[in-house]
Parts: structure tokens; C-alpha cells; sequence
């Protein structure tokens, strides 16, 4: 008979109250339809020929296929990827090296910290219109040039496909360096200073210091660094379209400029779609790839 | 318990996004011919216009002296150019559309009169609009033969030139291709950049040297069939376009492709560059001191024997097919045909445009002289490649001309890839 009252006693403990059901559905509501929602219509638009006011044909995997075709597709695959490569790798050793130099309290060095923190706060329009007065024909940089002797490197550095999408990500670095140097710092404050302290007095070397004791206490800062970066990349759009809006002929073209024009220019809605599934998919697996590999390594360690 | 509650959950978003699924979720059919109410209902019609203030369509003048006249209310709505072209769609298939909107005549419209989403307007054209020229009539019309766009104005294209510029290089307007291409020569022997075009941000002005080019050479019916897809863009006949877009290539600027619109208009009128194929809207792009001194001549002749086209793109209004208020939206567009509300739109577009009404009595500045002149002249007026193809088609020019102007050895290679561009976008839409 004991045992009754008692279970019930569990049961009702462990039973969450209204209010936590309150909390979850409400949130799994809105985002239910304010992002699954539109993402499942988005998948289902992938399976269409639709230009957002005719009749929608249903064309199957018709999209999909053409995709993998297309060759301005393919161009704007592999500029994604060279943009994940250059565009992530830099933020994040740049990033990395700023903080390191930067860390340490000492005079001036908030000057240079806000220095390269200033250009986030501006908006990336406008840094896509410094830039592009940086870049443009008898431009900064051309005046730069001509200053130094050296006007034969002179170059329309924006209008040529072989230097557009590089003059590009130098724009995008130039702002997101100074974001992955706040994350960094704020992981390298975490330190106890007293682990590298001790690998001193046993004689570690700086490099060593850096790459044997700091370097691996980062790991928990890497991972949401590696993955801010993943996403910053995947989702890209504004300062490309803002400066050269994928051209000259599709050179600059990222995944998400090309979803864009496909999407409010050739008003193919139904291909824009299968792009941005595409694009959903990469980030997934990047993203889920690099998470189970963490977590392992977490648990091995 | 939890366990069991968590899962409880995830089985519950997994119906319905199964659910959702199979739902086929997004409102995609064309909608069918919904005809109008009888009487309006209450309350003022909505005019969208693409018309910010700077580009002084002169909506909001017109919209005053019509709601003066106590006929009813109409409220202007303005969206920046780029937006309003993205969105039109999504307005005319709204549940509940604005009336009326401002728009581009020929296939821009057909595309979607033929889906059944504009008002038809064809009483407004047989009881106020019978003067009104047959060839603004016909662009005028669906595919069923009923009026569906209310034209406006129009304008005209022309090489421009800086007068007194031509003056100090002691040159003057040519009259033929050979000429022009002497009068380049020339020009760039004394270190001025002939032509002047920025097609960073603005690649679609390539189009223009297309359309002309196309027009020159092969005519007038070639070229609408070609923008109809009627013929192939890989056709010979399309690369004898590109073989004289080549013969002028050494007289652009070496940058053009990383120009920008505002740099290249600035490049002419401070005398760096010498000439300009663009439209009429042309002087409100420069500076004041400057379009005084503006002048243009006609695209140079090439082949005789092929009779003139012009580029003469119609602006006007279309009115949405769900309109709730179709008598009202019907005055307004009367009155914005009328010789009364087209002088309003003429005076505020300065000397920039030519009224579609031909009772329109006012003094021509000697521009719109000139251009009323060489479009009257012409024995066929063409609209421009996005208005004649189709808005879908413009990002395929765009991308083949601007390749052209940096790799015109790959001119194979480009019109292939047009070809097969463009009807991937028809196919599309």
C-alpha cells in the first residue's frame, strides 16, 4: 500500500508542470511557422516550374538534374567552396593571430583592437561601397599603385573575372577578421593563466606554449568559430551582390547570389529553390560533420 | 514520463511536417478570369509606382489634380525601382491587389495579362482613347486582343554627345557605321575614350548596342522573333551582330566592365569620354550645367537596304484584374490618358519624354524635337531587349555581352551558352 502514494508522489515530480509545456510548444510554434514551414515550401517550389504567377508544372527531380548541368551552377559551387577555403581559413588564423597579439593588457592595445573591431559596426553595404572605391578603375588602389612605381599592376580589379572574386573576399575579411578576433579573445581571457605560467617555468618554448597548452584549451571557442564561419560563408550574399552582384558573367557567383538572380531576376522559383536546398543541405552536413567529430573527441578526452 | 513526453513530440513535428508535405503546401496556380465587381468599394485606390523621387516619373502631380477634381481618392505608394520589379508578381497575385501600377508595354505585360492578372480596359480605350496611335494600340493589347495597358509616354534612344566637346575635337555626328568608326578613331587619337558605357552595376545598357546592332544589320522582324524565341541565339545571324560589336570593342574604356553607371555618366560629362548610347532619361543623369550642352544623333546606319528601327520603349499603367474598385481605378486611368493629365506627367518629366496622347500640345525642348522627329521617321519602333523578350531574359544578355566585351575571341563559346540560358529561362516561366 506504501508503495502507491509513493509512486504517485514520483509521477507527479517528475511529471514537467504546464508552464514547461507552455515554454516548449510556443517556441516550437513560432518556429514551426516562421522557419519549418516556409522551408518545407521551399523544398516542395524545388519540384516545380513556377515564375511565381502561371500555372506551376510539377516537374520531379527535373531541377535537380538540370543543376548539375549548369555550368554558371557548378562556377558558383566552386567559388563557394574557394569562399569556405579563403574566406574561412583567413578569418580564423587571421583571427586567431590578432588575439594572441592582442590579448595581453597593454598599453595602446585597445586602440588596435578597436581598430579592427570598427569595420563590423558599419553596415556591410557600406563597406561594400568603401571597397568598391577602393577597387575601382583609377580607384585607391590603382592610386597606390601609380604612387609606388609600380602602375604596371594597375587592373580593372572588379571587372575582370580572374581578380573579382579575391577582391571580394578581401572586403569580407576586412570585416570578419575583427569579429573572429572578439570571439577569440573572450576564449583566451577563459585561460587560466596559471597553466601557461607553469609550462614556462618548465621551459616550454613560446611556440609551444601557444600550440601544446593555450591552443588546445580553445577547442570549445574553435567549434563555434568553425561553424560561425561555415555558416558566414555558406550565407554570404550581401557584400558579393552589393559589389559586383555575381558578375562580370557569373565570375563572382555564390551559391546564394545565383538562388537570388534565378529566384527575382529569371523569376525561376522552382530552380532557385532546388539552389537553396542545395545550399540547406551543405550547411547541414558541413555543420553535423563537424559536431560529431567534436563531441568524439570530447568523449575520447 | 519525460522520455515518453519527448517523444510524444517529436512524433507530433514529424506528422505534421509529413503533413505539410503532402499537403503540396504553396499556392501555385495561375488564376483563373475573376470578373470584377460591378460597384467599388469604398475607400481610395492604390497606385504603385516604381518612381522615386529623384527619377521624376511625376506621379504624385498627377495623383493631386485627379483627386481635385472630387471623382475619387487615389493614394500613391512608391518602391524603389529593383524591389518594385522583383515584387510586381507577388502584388498582382495578392489575395487583396493594389488597383493600379506603373509598368513597361509589350511582352513585359503580356506575360501577365495572359495569366489572366490585369483589369481589361478596353472600354476605357474605345470611350477616351481613340486618337491614340495604332502601333501604342497594339502594344497595348493580351493575346486575346483586349487592351490592357494604358500608355503613358514614350522615349527614344540616341548616341549622345557633349556638343561643345565635339566642338573642341573638331568632329561631328557621323551618319553611317563607317563614319562612326572614323570618328572613333579619331577621337581616340587625341586621347578621349570615344564611348562611355558602365556596366558594373547597369550591365543591361550592353543590351542597347545589341538591340541596335540586330536591328541594323538583320531587322526588325529577325530581331522581335529572336527575343520571341523564334530563332536561336547561336543563329550566324546573331554572331554578325557580334562581329560588329567587335569592330567598335577598342573604343569603349579598357574598364567598362568595372565602371560604374554614376562613373560613366560623370566620364561624359566632364569630357573623358565622347559618346553615350542611352536613353532619353539620359539628362536627368547628368549634371544641370551640363544638359544644355547635350546633344545626340542616331544609332549609325550599317546596311541601307534595311529599313530604320528605333527604340521607342512605352511607359504607362497597368490596373490589377482583383481590383475592388474597378469604375475608379477605370477614371483614374481615363484621366491619366487624357491630354489634361499627360501634360501634368510631360511637365514633370522635363524634356526627357514624348507623350503617348498625340493632342498633347506642348513646346518640345529641342531633344524631344529631334527624337519625336527621328521615331516618327522610323518605318518600325522596337521597345527594348527586356521589354520585347521578357524581364526573365535580361540576366542571360547580360551575362553573354559583358562576357563579349571581356572575351570577344569566345564568341562561340558565348552565344552557345546564351542559347542555352535563354531557354532555360523560358522554360522556367
Amino acid at each position: 500500500m506504501t508503495s502507491v502514494p509513493l509512486t504517485t508522489r514520483r509521477r507527479r515530480v517528475t511529471f514537467p508542470p504546464p508552464v514547461v509545456f507552455a515554454l516548449v510548444l510556443v517556441p516550437f510554434l513560432i518556429e514551426a511557422i516562421g522557419v519549418f514551414w516556409p522551408a518545407v515550401q521551399g523544398i516542395s517550389l524545388s519540384f516545380l516550374h513556377w515564375n511565381g504567377f502561371g500555372p506551376a508544372t510539377t516537374v520531379g527531380f527535373d531541377n535537380y538534374t538540370s543543376l548539375a548541368t549548369d555550368d554558371v551552377f557548378i562556377g558558383a559551387l566552386k567559388n563557394t567552396a574557394i569562399w569556405i577555403v579563403l574566406f574561412g581559413g583567413i578569418s580564423f588564423i587571421a583571427g586567431l593571430g590578432v588575439a594572441v597579439l592582442f590579448q595581453a593588457e597593454r598599453r595602446g592595445v585597445g586602440i588596435y583592437r578597436t581598430a579592427l573591431f570598427l569595420p563590423i559596426v558599419f553596415s556591410l553595404v557600406v563597406t561594400s561601397l568603401i571597397w568598391s572605391a577602393f577597387f575601382q578603375p583609377n580607384g585607391v588602389l590603382d592610386a597606390i599603385l601609380d604612387g609606388v612605381g609600380l602602375s604596371s599592376w594597375k587592373h580593372v580589379w572588379l571587372g575582370d573575372p580572374s581578380t573579382a572574386l579575391y577582391a571580394v573576399i578581401v572586403a569580407a575579411l576586412w570585416r570578419e577578421i575583427g569579429y573572429v578576433m572578439v570571439l577569440f579573445i573572450a576564449g583566451l581571457k577563459a585561460i587560466d593563466p596559471s597553466v601557461t605560467e607553469a609550462a614556462k617555468m618548465d621551459g616550454a618554448s613560446a611556440w609551444q606554449r601557444f600550440w601544446l597548452v593555450t591552443f588546445p584549451q580553445l577547442r570549445n571557442v574553435n567549434l563555434v568559430i568553425v561553424s560561425v564561419l561555415v555558416i558566414d560563408s555558406l550565407r554570404s550574399f550581401d557584400i558579393v551582390y552589393a559589389m559586383t552582384a555575381g558578375g562580370p558573367f557569373h565570375s563572382t557567383e555564390l551559391l546564394s547570389t545565383y538562388m537570388f538572380s534565378e529566384a527575382f531576376q529569371t523569376r525561376a522559383l522552382g530552380y532557385a529553390s532546388a539552389i537553396a536546398v542545395v545550399i540547406f543541405v551543405l550547411a547541414i552536413a558541413v555543420i553535423i560533420s563537424y559536431l560529431v567529430r567534436a563531441i568524439s573527441d570530447e568523449k575520447e578526452s | 514520463m519525460t522520455h515518453r513526453s519527448h517523444r510524444g513530440l517529436t512524433a507530433l513535428a514529424i506528422a505534421a511536417a509529413l503533413t505539410t508535405i503532402l499537403a503540396g503546401c504553396v499556392a501555385t496556380g495561375g488564376s483563373g478570369a475573376v470578373a470584377p465587381p460591378k460597384k467599388d468599394a469604398p475607400g481610395a485606390a492604390i497606385l504603385q509606382s516604381r518612381f522615386s523621387d529623384e527619377l521624376k516619373g511625376g506621379m504624385p502631380e498627377l495623383i493631386a489634380a485627379f483627386n481635385a477634381k472630387g471623382k475619387g481618392k487615389v493614394t500613391l505608394n512608391t518602391i524603389p525601382t529593383e524591389t518594385y520589379r522583383q515584387q510586381l508578381p507577388t502584388f498582382l497575385t495578392a489575395k487583396n491587389p493594389p488597383d493600379t501600377y506603373t509598368w513597361f508595354a509589350g511582352e513585359a505585360t503580356r506575360a501577365f495579362a495572359n495569366q489572366n492578372l490585369l483589369l481589361n480596359i478596353s472600354d476605357v480605350w474605345d470611350k477616351n482613347m481613340t486618337k491614340f496611335p495604332s502601333a501604342l494600340k497594339a502594344l497595348s493589347k493580351n493575346d486575346k486582343g483586349q487592351e490592357v495597358f494604358v500608355p503613358t509616354n514614350y522615349y527614344w534612344w540616341g548616341m549622345y554627345y557633349r556638343k561643345s566637346e565635339f566642338a573642341k575635337l573638331g568632329v561631328t555626328p557621323p551618319k553611317t557605321w563607317d563614319e562612326f568608326i572614323t570618328l572613333s578613331k579619331t577621337i581616340k587619337s587625341k586621347g578621349v575614350t570615344p564611348i562611355s558605357i558602365g556596366l558594373s552595376d547597369n550591365p543591361w545598357l550592353a543590351s542597347a548596342w545589341f538591340d541596335y546592332l540586330d536591328v541594323r544589320i538583320n531587322g526588325g522582324k529577325f530581331h522581335l522573333d529572336l527575343l520571341a524565341g523564334k530563332h536561336q541565339f547561336d543563329d550566324p545571324k546573331v554572331k554578325l551582330v557580334f562581329e560588329k560589336l567587335k569592330e567598335v570593342l577598342p573604343y569603349f574604356s579598357k574598364s567598362a566592365l568595372g565602371v560604374s553607371y554614376n562613373q560613366s555618366m560623370s566620364d561624359l560629362a566632364q569630357g573623358k569620354a565622347a559618346m553615350y548610347l542611352c536613353g532619353a532619361f539620359i539628362s536627368g543623369a547628368v549634371p544641370k550645367d551640363v544638359k544644355g550642352d547635350l546633344g545626340f544623333f542616331q544609332f549609325p546606319i550599317i546596311d541601307p537596304s534595311v529599313p530604320v528601327v528605333e527604340e521607342a520603349p512605352a511607359d504607362g499603367f497597368i490596373a490589377s484584374a482583383g481590383t475592388t474598385r474597378p469604375n475608379l481605378t477605370k477614371r483614374f486611368l481615363a484621366f491619366a490618358a487624357s491630354t489634361e493629365g499627360q501634360e501634368i506627367l510631360m511637365k514633370a518629366q522635363g524634356d526627357a519624354a514624348l507623350a503617348a496622347n498625340p493632342d498633347v500640345h506642348i513646346t518640345l525642348g529641342p531633344l524631344a524635337q529631334q527624337g519625336k522627329e527621328m521615331l516618327e521617321s522610323a518605318a518600325q519602333v522596337t521597345q527594348f531587349f527586356n521589354r520585347d523578350a521578357g524581364d526573365a531574359l535580361q540576366p542571360t544578355a547580360d551575362a553573354a555581352l559583358t562576357q563579349f566585351f571581356s572575351q570577344p575571341q569566345n564568341v562561340d563559346a558565348i552565344l552557345a551558352t546564351w542559347q542555352k540560358a535563354a531557354a532555360k529561362a523560358r522554360a522556367g516561366s
